[in-house]
């Protein structure tokens, strides 16, 4: 075991290979409030990726509504039960055990695996609040008394994969460009150790193929500049690519630094578990927060204040309205003036949008070309 | 997904599992000696190619990476629109790898769409796409392709025999074996042949005195058999499904009904003015998606807005309404508005997705929304926060009514001699004068023979105590210029020219005394649900909101019973507080859609005069209107007007006749998804001689259908078309596609042109070939650039740059009056009158029905079905101005509470009362309102069958069908309060039987042990879901139901599918469907031969029925049951179904959900 440095916890933590972050890591913030569960992206990765034969169960990207969904079914449920309570110090610093650390001996990882049927019902749970609406009645204003909200889920291409930590043959592996890992499909044995591993349940066994497949990042969209098809694809417009910083070399104008390390808006999910994923979450605002602790730990409390203040910071507006509203990655952002610009790598514009859009009145009657112009027509 | 496909399950290897543990222990071992052995050197690299040392770090061999990459390359992509039942309509790129499309993607064309002055959209519109039009991949291949034209095996022996018939007209029902038959793949000639000469026969048969006869000896209601004149032309009804959707394609089929006229010509040898065509059925208004009190208020059709101004708000009230869910490309302007300050508000009938994202939330009861609105304007008035001078400008408020007639107090009453003058607010037509074309309508036109309907009324001067007059041009500013200072709550006696005294009141007075009387917050809670103190936040918070409050209205208050009243009691909160026609502030009703009038032009295409066509594409073509529109509520009614203890409540305009064949497209609403189906299918269609659809699709109507025409996939299209939205500001083109057609299928347009041309050769008469002659010269452009340039938004474009830039992937906007849309603009800034006949906003009904039902105020009427409480009645206290006819003088009892008699029924109850009455069905232990509403997972029924959504639909997905039960990969289900499923012994996953009101649902006369009722009782799944209120229960509408052919497949194949083994038609219920439950109901307010109010295109101001205006809407959305439990939700029937077992589901928890839920595994030290 080596000790490496988990930035999420606050702490180092053991792991099995020595610490490597990548030349640029792969990451999206996705806005929960914004998450509309319309499985747009859901879609995109399945008639993508995975629309072949062995992989009629797999969802590489889903969307769960919690707390009562999960896929696999109470996939976090079961590792949490597993890992037992834990705690997080005072100073944000995790106390508790990793899932590297709380290993069973001999084994890499603590770890549960799913049996088949939990694979049955990918939407269970949709839309199911926590506490009956037994009557009619009115919640007024947040935290809501009853509650539900949507969670999609990628692969989060951890900074500590369990994934490839648990891979007996090292067929799973970070890429250093980009930070995605991989799992090899030519020398996947198909052991399923990955897919016991992550806690997340983001690897997932095609009995066709005989191998373990999981998301890929759209590596093929990624090198092309583009951002993987759950981004692109994502009509809620609540997510956005990008490649993250740690915290020590965050730059501001960077999208993904800016929601996570600036504003500390975006959080990790179930970072106790010591994988430093790299798909960070805006929390809901009408969720309790204890709930929301558990899912996103201590950095939660606040986040409901410090997104209610984006009503009075402009900037941070311009970049939530410019989510979505481009296909490519954006390496930096501007707000200036009303107008949300976002650049590529070398710095040319890829898009510019309004923060509002603009009410335009046209004429009653265009004599030029003989025509009344109305809005009741 | 076909069950044969099944794999192996997804479990992972045994094997390896069980010796995992010694392997992972000898890898252990092996990967410190390899450690070790690396760090001797690098010859063992050699040995060893794979080796890795840290695999976070580098990975030796990737070129096994170019398999994903391979994967994700095209060889070419083209675009295409996907425009199902929503509102949305998204231009998607398909990517083609081998001549095949591989997936669906957004063409982030959005923003670059531009208007005719410069004007662009913002990249903020892109992506428009989503889960169903991605779907789409699996469907334009998918197994339930009509793969060519079809008949039915009986219809082709009937044609084939000479179409006989018995003595009242009848073919022998041998031939008319629906859902049972047999199928038989025929040639596109075969079809068109058969259609025409189906339709010829039809069209004899029913024409003359014969005809007469004929549908007289098969019992029609007399009154619809006058209503043919004779033309059996008139007995046929066609309808361009969600017309709004192809301009040219969908609206086709209205063009053919008028077309029809030849073939009355034919057949009884009369003139061209005098030839009837067939009739057109409605779309908006067919669908419930009309908000039926729009124009009774506002006079036009809808008033809404586009949905992105939502962010110019400070206050949105997202009032049934799943904006989330129904709305998803558009949800982000919701969300977005929200992070930069926009309070949003959930009125709701659940704890539902848009209440997630809403700050506040308000659950009420179902169908009880007229309450809750007059609620918060009895808090506005009597708080006195409403704009008193606006409304004194923009509405009747401040109209006097006379107490003994209840009529509008009237100048002339006053004075014999008063002259009313000329109005400059509405220019009247002399007969055979015609008003300039639509697009060039800047003022507003009646006929003269409506003047008098236009007449000036009276209003309490505060400051000369006395009643003035005031016309329809003193609106707005102009108003103000009379320098009257109307007192809303003017009282007073009025001296008639004819010396007699009357009181007079005004509609705000009399308005407000209903309201102190039964709509306080206090009555509002009790018929609501909605606290007291909630109504008064809530309205003190719209009250704060002048021009910045939205009232974004959903389809669920909509397909109540009451809808109307709905309107009318929520345009009354937003015309107090002045919120109708600001970009922040406005009325919007959300479903379906509609707005055909963007399309202006759209008379010069579809009444083209079939008797003297235009066919040089740039010349002018003329117009004769030779068809009626018809309302396709009648039909769903039992093809009946609604005449109850031998009253007709139907007015003559909206008269319709006895339907003996139908053509439709586009849709599956009128057969497969309709409320109360399978009355439909068992009383209805066996007395219909043709059933055509052309679909893409085998879906539940063509189940039922004589001839399926199999129509060209949306991304197969040969011939370009036009649509656009009520909610965004789009026009947008479905542009012709490189895609070869994977089957024998033809576009609509061919369609329509196949079976018109084999007409011509029925008749002898080229001008039925000629009506679709542009088709055949691949000149469709040329009818879409006449629509063009007679429609006021789109004149001045080219239709060849529009179709250009769409297979950019580019749209156009439309040239409205402002961007983003919004209805009252020019209402709200004083430049026009409202299309009424005050000119202003309406809250006071003096029409006849109105005054009949009690309904002349805005009142409140208890929902028809869906209450525990007693069923339609209204609610007031004695009330000077409300005189409703009672069931007595209809010769009913007032005990006599039967569905049928129900609707006319106009009983007055206090709110006391009221709480203590019972449903009559409460009697026979029914113990829930059920509602369908609509959900994310489907527009209408696209795509819902499809596998990849499918297994999303809800809890009980699973691509594998582990338990044979399942219908498909999904299945339908029912949502109870966990509390309700515990008291009637009912668990989660549970299958039950749910019943409606006996008298009639699933159909009339049904009996227990026949196939029919089998096919037609529902049976579905139950979920626990806690976000519904006790009493109510939900099952979405987006669903396939049972047909004759897929409980034959579930009963008799071996994987038990309920898949049809004739059709491949897949149902998502074992037995029956989410509509067995409803039933259609005729509303007689919305009957009237006079109500005033706009018609389709343009500014023609006229009365009475008009298609998706003022017509019947029905109430799909009510019904009362009750569950008697059928089976066990475990595996195959055993047991518990498997996630509540395990302590995951509401109720079910266990210890460590319940620590799960309450957040307990993880804490932080304090």
């Amino acid at each position: 075991m080596s000790k490496v440095k988990n930035w999420q916890l606050g702490r180092e933590m053991d792991y099995p290979y020595d610490e490597s972050r990548p030349k640029r890591q792969w990451a999206i913030v996705f806005d929960l409030n914004k998450c509309i569960a319309c499985q747009t992206c859901t879609l995109a990765c399945k008639t993508t990726w995975t629309s072949g034969k062995g992989q009629e169960y797999m969802l590489w990207n889903n969307v769960e509504t919690k707390p009562y969904g999960g896929f696999p079914l109470a996939w976090d449920l079961r590792i949490l039960e597993k890992l037992g309570r834990q705690e997080w110090d005072k100073k944000g610093i995790y106390a508790g055990k990793t899932i590297f650390e709380a290993a069973e001996p001999n084994e890499r990882v603590l770890h549960y695996a799913p049996v088949d049927e939990d694979w049955m019902y990918p939407n269970v749970g949709e839309d199911d609040c926590a506490n009956n609406q037994e009557a009619e009645g009115y919640t007024r204003s947040l935290p809501h008394d009853r509650w539900f909200f949507y969670l999609p889920r990628t692969c989060a291409h951890c900074t500590y994969p369990a994934c490839l930590a648990a891979c007996p043959r090292k067929a799973i592996y970070k890429r250093e460009e980009d930070g995605i890992v991989l799992i090899d499909q030519s020398r996947c044995k198909g052991y399923g150790e990955c897919v016991r591993a992550c806690p997340y349940k983001k690897s997932m066994y095609n009995p066709h193929t005989r191998t373990s497949e999981k998301c890929v990042g759209c590596y093929p969209a990624v090198e092309q500049g583009i951002q993987p098809q759950c981004v692109v694809n994502c009509i809620g417009k609540i997510r956005v690519m990008g490649f993250i910083n740690p915290p020590w070399k965050a730059r501001e104008d960077n999208p993904v630094d800016y929601l996570v390390h600036k504003k500390g808006l975006a959080l990790p999910y179930y970072p106790q578990l010591g994988l430093e994923p790299n798909i960070y979450y805006i929390p809901p605002i009408h969720a309790p927060t204890d709930y929301l602790r558990q899912m996103f730990g201590p950095a939660v409390e606040g986040t409901v204040e410090r997104y209610r203040a984006l009503q009075k910071d402009p900037v941070a507006q311009g970049l939530m309205v410019l989510m979505g509203s481009t296909d490519r990655i954006m390496h930096r952002f501007s707000v200036d003036k009303g107008t949300a610009r976002g650049f590529d790598e070398a710095g040319a514009e890829l898009v510019n949008v309004p923060v509002t859009e603009p009410i335009v009145e046209r004429a009653a009657f265009d004599t030029a070309l003989n025509s009344v112009r109305n809005n009741t027509p | 997904m076909s069950d044969a496909r099944r794999p192996s399950t997804p479990q992972l290897p045994p094997a390896v599992d069980q010796g995992r543990r010694r392997l992972l222990q000898q890898l252990a071992g092996a990967g410190t000696l390899l450690a070790s052995a690396n760090a001797l050197g690098a010859p063992l690299r050699f040995l060893k190619p794979t080796q890795v040392d840290n695999p976070l770090a580098a990975y030796p061999s990737r070129d096994w990476e170019r398999a994903y990459r391979d994967i994700f390359k095209s060889d070419s992509n083209f675009v295409f629109l996907c425009a199902p039942n929503d509102t949305h309509n998204c231009l998607l790129r398909a990517h083609v790898r081998n001549g095949v499309v591989t997936r669906i993607a957004p063409t982030f064309g959005y923003g670059k769409a531009t208007d005719l002055y410069g004007n662009r959209a913002s990249p903020r519109w892109d992506p428009r796409i989503c889960q169903k039009g991605l779907a789409l991949v699996r469907r334009i291949y998918g197994d339930r392709r009509v793969k060519s034209p079809m008949v039915r095996r009986g219809f082709k022996a009937w044609a084939d025999a000479g179409f006989p018939r018995g003595a009242n007209g009848k073919p022998d029902a041998k031939y008319f074996q629906r859902g049972k038959d047999r199928w038989l793949r025929v040639s596109w000639e075969e079809a068109y042949d058969l259609s025409a000469r189906a339709l010829d026969n039809i069209a004899r048969t029913y024409s003359g005195a014969e005809g007469t006869t004929r549908l007289h000896a098969q019992g029609y209601d007399k009154a619809m058999v006058e209503a043919t004149e004779g033309a059996g032309t008139e007995t046929i009804k066609l309808r361009g499904g969600m017309a709004f959707l192809g301009a040219t394609r969908i609206f086709g089929l209205y063009r053919f009904a008028n077309m029809m006229s030849l073939a009355d010509h034919h057949i009884r040898k009369v003139p061209p003015e005098k030839a009837h065509g067939a009739r057109g059925w409605d779309s908006y208004s067919w669908h419930t998606d009309l908000p039926p009190g729009h124009p009774m208020v506002t006079g036009a059709q809808t008033n809404d807005f586009d949905l992105f101004t939502v962010e110019n708000a400070k206050l949105a009230l997202i009032w049934g309404m799943n904006w989330i869910t129904t709305k998803m490309p558009d949800s982000h302007w919701l969300t977005e508005a929200r992070l930069k300050g926009t309070r949003v508000v959930a009125i709701t009938v659940e704890y539902s997705a848009t209440a997630s994202k809403s700050d506040d939330v308000l659950v009420i009861k179902p169908g009880t929304d007229p309450a809750l609105a007059l609620s918060l304007a009895e808090v506005i008035i009597r708080q006195r926060l409403f704009d008193e001078k606006w409304v004194a400008r923009n509405t009747d408020l401040p109209v006097l009514i006379r107490m003994d007639t209840l009529q509008p107090l009237r100048p002339a009453d006053v004075d014999a001699a008063y002259k009313a003058p000329g109005l400059k607010s509405i220019t009247f037509m002399t007969p055979g004068q015609k008003p300039p074309p639509v697009a060039e309508q800047a003022g507003q036109f009646a006929a003269a023979s409506l003047k008098d309907r236009f007449e000036p009324f009276m209003v309490w001067d505060a400051a000369r105590k006395a009643a003035v007059t005031v016309t329809r041009d003193d609106f707005g500013p102009a108003f103000d210029a009379l320098g009257v200072k109307p007192d809303l709550r003017g009282r007073g006696s009025v001296k008639l020219a004819d010396g007699a005294k009357v009181e007079v009141r005004t509609v705000f007075d009399l308005t407000e005394q209903y309201l102190k009387d039964n709509m306080t917050p206090a009555h509002a809670e009790k018929i609501t649900g909605a606290p007291a103190a909630a109504v008064e936040a809530l309205a003190r918070q719209i009250a704060a909101n002048p021009e910045k409050t939205l009232f974004a209205m959903g389809m669920g208050p909509n397909q109540f019973f009451n809808a109307d009243l709905k309107d009318r009691a929520v345009f009354l909160v937003a015309a107090l507080t002045r919120n109708v026609g600001f970009a922040g502030g406005n009325v919007g009703s959300y479903a379906g859609n509609y707005r055909a009038a963007i399309f202006g032009g759209m008379p010069a295409y579809v009444l083209e005069d079939p008797f003297n066509l235009q066919l040089d594409p740039a010349g002018k073509p003329s117009v004769r209107k030779t068809f009626h529109y018809e309302s396709a509520h009648y039909y769903n009614y039992g093809d009946r007007p609604l005449r109850v203890a031998d009253r007709l409540f139907t007015g003559q305009g909206h008269m319709p006749t006895p339907t003996k064949a139908m053509w439709l497209n586009n849709s599956n609403s009128i057969i497969g998804n309709v409320k109360w189906h399978y009355d439909v299918v068992n009383n209805t269609l066996p007395g219909l001689e043709f059933i055509a659809y052309a679909d893409w699709w085998w879906t539940g109507s063509c189940e039922y259908a004589d001839i399926v025409f199999g129509c060209d996939s949306w991304a197969e299209f040969k011939h370009p078309d036009m649509t656009a939205s009520c909610t965004n500001p789009f026009v947008q083109m479905f542009p012709v596609s490189p895609l070869k057609r994977v089957y024998d299928t033809r576009s609509d347009m061919e369609i329509l042109a196949g079976v018109a041309d084999a007409l011509s050769r029925v008749y002898g008469d080229k001008r039925f070939g000629d009506t679709f002659a542009f088709v055949a010269q691949d000149k469709v452009e040329s009818y879409l650039q006449r629509i063009i340039d007679g429609s006021p938004g789109l004149k001045g474009y080219k239709v060849e740059e529009l179709h250009q830039k769409a297979k950019e992937g580019i749209p156009a906007l439309v040239n409205n009056r402002s961007y983003p849309r919004i209805s009252s603009f020019e209402q709200a800034k004083g430049e026009r009158p409202w299309h009424t006949r005050t000119g202003r906003l309406e809250f006071y009904r003096p029409e006849i029905e109105f005054m009949d039902s009690g309904e002349n105020l805005v009142v409140y009427r208890e929902p028809i079905d869906s209450t525990h409480r007693e069923p339609n009645v209204l609610v007031a206290k004695s009330h000077p101005a409300m005189r409703p006819v009672s069931p007595e003088s209809f010769g009913l009892k007032r005990s006599d509470l039967s569905s049928e008699s129900r609707q006319v029924r106009n009983v007055v109850l206090t709110v006391e009362e009221l709480m203590k009455s019972k449903h009559p069905l409460k009697a026979l232990n029914f113990t829930h309102v059920y509602h369908t509403p609509k959900y994310r997972h489907g527009a209408h029924t696209t795509p819902v069958d499809t596998d990849f959504t499918g297994v999303l639909f809800g809890p009980f997905g699973d691509v594998y069908r582990h338990d044979k039960r399942m219908p498909s990969v999904t299945e339908g289900y029912v949502d109870l309060n966990p509390l309700d499923a515990r008291a009637m012994g009912v668990d989660d996953g549970d299958y039950v039987y749910v019943d409606a009101d006996p008298s009639d649902r699933p159909f009339r006369g049904f009996r227990p042990g026949t196939e029919e009722y089998k096919v037609a009782r529902l049976m579905l799944r139950v979920r626990f879901y806690p976000g519904t209120p006790r009493g109510v229960a939900r099952t979405w509408h987006n669903m396939y139901g049972a047909s004759f052919g897929s409980v034959k497949g579930h009963e008799g194949r071996d994987d038990g599918l309920a898949r049809s083994p004739e059709t491949n038609y897949q149902a998502m219920f074992r037995y029956g469907s989410h509509q067995s439950a409803t039933r259609a109901w005729l509303r007689p307010t919305l009957m009237t031969e006079t109500l005033i109010h706009k018609d389709m295109y343009g500014q023609g101001v006229t009365e009475g029925f008009a298609a998706d205006i003022h017509c019947p809407v029905g109430a799909p959305r009510e019904s009362f049951v009750k569950f008697t439990r059928a089976e066990s939700g475990g595996m195959g029937g055993d047991g518990l179904w498997r996630p509540a077992a395990l302590g995951l589901r509401p109720t079910y928890e266990n210890a460590n959900m319940k620590q799960y839920l309450a957040g307990a595994f993880a804490r932080v030290r304090r």
